[in-house]
């Protein structure tokens, strides 16, 4: 039991890790699969492979090396840019094109994502209704297997899933990293809350128009999914707001800040999983008596979670992702995963290993279909 | 209706932050109990109603008198949303912490009944760029029933925020509102501009 408060190293031995990568093999080999593996198609077949290998190597990379957010941000790139490439090719081969029509939009075949949930409650819970034109049941991406799959993993793990699960958040994460150094330094934190004030407003008037408005006119994620065919001087504007929106603070805002700023700034989503995180099992915590108070962990986090104030007095803001880049930049080890109800410092590795399998399991599950689809398309594009 | 109730919202949340703390003691402390202090918060919010009912129909006349054509009305409406809009974000942006409440002069009547019919007169008139809008927004409607409406839900959307103040002062996150506030602020001024714009673009597309 690791229970001092002196440094613990994340590290493991060659071995050891291969032993921690063994179940995440089993799961993921059957997740992979559907449980019935069929090697008949060569293409799909090394799709497959590759995905299932890769991952399983970056899992065995956590643990060997003691890095979280290095190898969990490979996958979480690849993840957003592998869905958005499966959502643009499902788009081209049912529309020839990714944008949808009114027709689409009365036939109910626009494709769900987690975004419009904050603006479906109150319309479903006045009217019993649903304000979004998709499938509830069956097809691609349907609105109830999402509502379920973004319930379990804000329950387990609050606003992790910002950096576990979601499919968007890839984006400007790839972005952020670009450079090695931000070229903007100073930004106010209190434009954290930001995503409470976009929330207000998203789930108010979607509730009053019962249309889901984020998506609507903000999401700039319509940019490299599908948006509204433009047809007239509205869903002109509406296009320039997605674009503008996703160069602005998908691209450049990261690139200059190397922080994730529409995750911090304008994700209504992001807000409802920060306030889950005062619910789930799954903390950050700080070790003050290993902390030599050098505040990297500060300058690295890329959702404004951490303050100087804060890491004097051992606490992590419910804005945290736990994406594990504090923890990566902490020598000391003085910042890491915990659990709930278990005081800082103790049981560092235990609680690492259990969230890295939990959220890593998530993640794996959830991304690798468009992975396959992705390279599997690929393939067939080549050969 | 939407955007206006929107607009209400927004400049509701100001309002509470500026002069939640001003107001609502002498709302508050009224010797009569619960039923005084619902009176006059119904009197407060009675008062505001009113007063926009007639900037309502003052906003509607000036439109009907002034913006006569459709292609005048399009283009003087667009340009003052943006206009407005503009002054509303840098308003809430560049808002000084600590801001003094328009309304605090009225709380030195001697009178303390006439408080929250004042206050009530102040705090619809009192100078707002959110304001500024909805009267554009009022003249530029079709009809005297369609400015109305407007306004309505314009003052819905303000009122929502004066629902809870009988306990902001126990409130521990009075910071966190503010800034939620002053950034509801600045996406409503957000909304108008795009709208501005649609309404500009499409008058020069339509001639």
């Amino acid at each position: 039991m690791d229970n001092s408060s002196i440094a613990v190293s994340p590290k493991k031995t060659f071995g050891k890790a291969l032993l921690y990568t063994l179940p995440m093999f089993l799961v993921t080999f059957m997740f992979i699969t559907g449980g019935k593996p069929d090697f008949s198609d060569p293409a799909r077949t090394v799709a497959i492979l590759v995905t299932f290998f890769g991952m399983n190597l970056l899992y065995f990379l956590m643990h060997y090396s003691g890095k979280t957010d290095r190898y969990r941000a490979i996958i979480f790139v690849i993840f957003a840019l592998t869905l958005s490439f499966t959502l643009i090719r499902n788009m081209i081969l049912i529309r020839n094109s990714m944008s949808f029509s009114q027709a689409d939009i009365l036939e109910c075949k626009i494709p769900f994502c987690h975004l419009v949930i904050p603006m479906m409650i109150l319309p479903a819970a006045l009217t019993k209704s649903i304000i979004f034109p998709g499938t509830i049941l069956g097809g691609f991406a349907d609105i109830a297997s999402m509502v379920v799959l973004w319930l379990a993993a804000t329950v387990v793990l609050g606003r992790g899933f910002c950096s576990w699960g979601c499919f968007y958040g890839g984006w400007d994460d790839g972005f952020s990293r670009l450079r090695k150094k931000p070229l903007v330094k100073k930004i106010s934190d209190s434009w954290k809350w930001m995503p409470f004030a976009v929330l207000l407003l998203v789930a108010l008037t979607a509730a009053l128009t019962m249309i889901p408005t984020y998506c609507n006119w903000i999401c700039p994620f319509k940019a490299v999914t599908e948006f509204e065919k433009v047809t007239n001087v509205e869903s002109a504007v509406k296009a320039g707001v997605f674009i503008s929106l996703f160069g602005g603070l998908v691209v450049a805002l990261p690139v200059v800040t190397r922080k994730r700023t529409q995750c911090s700034f304008l994700c209504p989503m992001g807000a409802i999983s920060t306030l889950s995180n005062r619910i789930t099992p799954f903390t950050m915590k700080i070790d003050t008596n290993a902390c030599t108070q050098c505040f990297k962990c500060v300058d690295s986090c890329p959702m404004f979670a951490l303050t100087r104030e804060g890491i004097k007095e051992g606490t992590v803001s419910m804005f945290c992702s736990k994406c594990g880049k504090c923890m990566d930049s902490c020598s000391r080890n003085a910042i890491h995963f915990g659990i709930r109800g278990v005081p800082a410092g103790t049981r560092k590795n235990f609680s690492r290993n259990l969230f890295l399998f939990v959220s890593f399991l998530f993640m794996a599950v959830f991304s690798s279909q468009p992975i396959v689809f992705t390279l599997n398309s690929l393939y067939n594009l080549i050969f | 209706m939407t955007d206006s109730f929107i607009l209400g919202l927004s400049s509701g949340s100001a309002c509470l932050v500026t002069c939640g703390m001003v107001m609502f003691p002498y709302i508050m402390a009224g010797r009569g109990g619960v039923m005084k202090i619902v009176l006059d918060l119904s009197v407060f919010l009675a008062t505001r109603l009113v007063i926009y009912f007639v900037l309502a129909t003052l906003a509607w006349y000036f439109g009907q008198a002034f913006l006569t054509s459709g292609i005048v009305r399009t283009f003087v409406t667009g340009s003052l949303y943006v206009m407005f809009a503009i002054i509303l974000i840098w308003y809430s942006i560049g808002r000084k912490k600590n801001m003094k409440c328009p309304a605090a002069i009225v709380t030195k009547v001697e009178d303390k009944r006439l408080v929250p019919v004042l206050l009530g007169v102040v705090n619809s008139i009192g100078f707002c760029p959110a304001l500024l809008l909805i009267l554009t927004k009022g003249a530029a409607q079709g009809s005297l029933a369609q400015s109305w409406l407007a306004f309505l839900a314009f003052f819905t959307g303000s009122s929502l925020w004066f629902l809870p103040l009988p306990f902001a002062g126990k409130l521990k996150k009075k910071q966190v509102i503010e800034t939620i506030g002053i950034f509801a602020t600045g996406l409503a001024g957000a909304i108008f501009i795009i709208k501005g714009l649609i309404l500009i673009t499409g008058g020069i597309l339509n001639g």
